[in-house]
């Protein structure tokens, strides 16, 4: 498996926030473990789903100079459950930055299935050099096929 | 790829605590685009570690007669860098538990030190349970026959 979770960015607003879509498939490896016999998407990996959108912010917002990692979770609430065959709408927000006078840059995410909830977090984390672990050029194509602006 | 985030477990002590361990290595399916040019295992993987870790304490404890799911994460934090090649600790605590629910905590260390930790996690209680299928997957993934 590629470790992908976001399949389709729908909007953003650079600096702001963003918008994707994560569906979730029988095929996926995790659920075949979580759970046996009760297929549930994990919780975690709606989360990283949210890190991943947020990566893709970050790189938005920076011509491709910046990706986003996670390392504190402030809190992160999970509600029911994402089954297959759900498609989960991901939204990330920017609530605070230094810019705007705060100590840490917060993120918010939630995703939600059919307009039910189903994870709400907040989260911090460090922003890298792009280059550093992708191909920027390469990554700005995958971005461009993640809005569906295909290329000739 | 298999969802499995602890290779076994160590100790468990009912009610209480549990110590488990993770080896990571390069062949991890996760490492498929996180990243191209570095293996950097993602953050919130620590954090499902924890949490299956501390869900096997929670199910042995109630003999096997309910499974748990997260529902709260809280003050998790996880160091984003780390390449594969190392061996994690995992820990997990109870901090209280009911028919309906459990509070834990729990970290990870590596080389002695703290590399992840959560404060606070909830999990939420399942009661439609086969105990058996239970006990003989805790068995295939501890190494404990209960």
């Amino acid at each position: 498996m590629r470790y992908l979770l976001v399949d389709h960015i729908t909007e953003y607003k650079p600096g702001e926030f963003i918008r994707g879509i994560k569906n979730v498939a029988m095929s996926e490896d995790f659920l075949e473990f979580h759970f046996p016999k009760n297929p549930i998407m994990p919780g975690v990996m709606l989360l990283e789903a949210l890190t991943q959108l947020t990566g893709w912010l970050e790189a938005a917002s920076s011509d491709f100079n910046n990706w986003f990692l996670v390392n504190k979770v402030i809190k992160s609430n999970f509600y029911g459950f994402a089954f297959p065959g759900d498609q989960v709408e991901l939204t990330v927000e920017l609530i605070s930055s230094p810019q705007q006078g705060h100590p840490a840059t917060i993120y918010r995410g939630s995703g939600f299935v059919k307009g039910k909830k189903k994870i709400v977090a907040e989260f911090e984390g460090e922003v890298i050099p792009l280059e550093d672990i992708e191909d920027s050029e390469e990554q700005k194509k995958f971005f461009k096929v993640l809005i569906r602006e295909l290329s000739k | 790829m298999r969802f499995l985030y602890y290779d076994k477990i160590d100790s468990i002590e009912k009610g209480k605590s549990i110590i488990g361990a993770k080896t990571f290595t390069l062949s991890e399916e996760f490492f498929r685009r996180h990243f191209k040019k570095q293996a950097l295992v993602p953050g919130v993987i620590y954090i499902e570690a924890m949490a299956q870790l501390l869900g096997w304490l929670i199910i042995y404890s109630h003999d096997f007669r309910l499974s748990a799911v997260m529902s709260l994460v809280e003050g998790a934090s996880v160091m984003p860098k780390l390449r594969p090649g190392f061996r994690a600790e995992i820990h997990g605590e109870i901090i209280s538990t009911s028919k309906r629910d459990s509070l834990g905590r729990a970290w990870i260390t590596v080389d002695g030190k703290t590399a992840a930790s959560m404060d606070r996690i909830i999990y939420s209680h399942v009661h439609k349970v086969n105990s058996e299928d239970l006990m003989n997957l805790f068995y295939y993934y501890s190494g404990i026959k209960v």
